[in-house]
């Protein structure tokens, strides 16, 4: 039996290109703001095979964030389709059908209605559209995530804001400028849980 | 079509459970303390500037409407 999901744990589901930079630390600011937790793929250490680590990780959240909005065809000379996040998702949809109870999964999407071409499996399910914007992360994460005290969107830009503007110190700090590396998700992570006073914001003056 | 949503009513996460459920080692916590505090200070400030003009807004509504 696998052990109980953190109940505040989120396994994000995402595209680790430089196009989905500022919506990739959206989603970190924005998760840390309503109180939860990202996990993703690149944190786990290696050693183990990929996938076993990827649905290890699936199973100790309580919920997932799938983002569908960047599964076209690269540009690179072989283009290629992006399989990993559907793939991803179905793994997780699996673990949800099996244990209803422990898992909560959610998709977003850039537009509306292009995930009936892309993946119509998923008809009867509404994703939730992000618009490709920082701002439409904070709203749909907002309408995803119920929690009595969640902050406003200009609240969370604001964060955002702060947090972007300290990336380089972040990037230095580790030798890297990849956003996505373990080193500069952890210490964006960091800097978020720190912020663990300032929320729920009902602690904040209005 | 259904869309689902989470109604979250566990208790807010204090900073300690977020850094175990990240596995953050407290050497690492150490390392970036300053960069934390500085950070921290800033985010205060913008909050405190924000509720300033909140309030000066309001109280020139008051006025005007007086």
């Amino acid at each position: 039996m696998p052990p109980q999901p953190d109940p505040n744990a989120v396994f994000l589901n995402i595209p680790y290109d430089e196009e989905f930079h500022s919506l990739y630390i959206a989603y970190i600011v924005g998760l840390f703001q309503l109180g939860l937790v990202p996990h993703l793929a690149s944190e786990i250490p290696g050693g183990d095979r990929r996938l076993n680590r990827i649905i290890q990780l699936i199973q100790g959240c309580r919920y997932s964030i799938h983002n569908l909005s960047r599964v076209e065809v690269s540009v690179a000379p072989s283009a290629t389709p992006r399989f990993n996040m559907p793939l991803e998702l179905g793994m997780t949809i699996t673990w949800q059908i099996l244990n209803p109870d422990q898992h909560t999964w959610f998709v977003c999407e850039s537009e509306n209605r292009r995930i009936q071409r892309s993946a119509s499996d998923l008809d009867g399910t509404d994703p939730y559209i992000h618009d490709g914007t920082v701002e439409g992360v904070f709203r749909e994460l907002r309408n995803a995530f119920r929690r009595d005290g969640s902050p406003s969107v200009p609240r969370m830009l604001n964060v955002y804001r702060l947090v972007d503007s300290r990336l380089n110190s972040i990037f230095k700090e580790n030798g890297t400028s990849n956003p996505y590396d373990r080193s500069v998700f952890l210490d964006l992570c960091q800097f978020l849980t720190s912020l663990a006073n300032f929320f729920p914001p009902a602690k904040l003056p209005v | 079509m259904p869309r689902p949503v989470a109604h979250i009513t566990a208790p807010w996460p204090t900073q300690e459970e977020m850094e175990k459920s990240l596995g953050i080692s407290k050497a690492r916590k150490r390392a970036l303390q300053p960069l934390v505090d500085e950070f921290k200070a800033q985010l205060s400030r913008l909050e405190e500037s924000q509720v300033t003009t909140i309030e000066r807004e309001k109280r020139r509504k008051r006025a005007s409407a007086a």
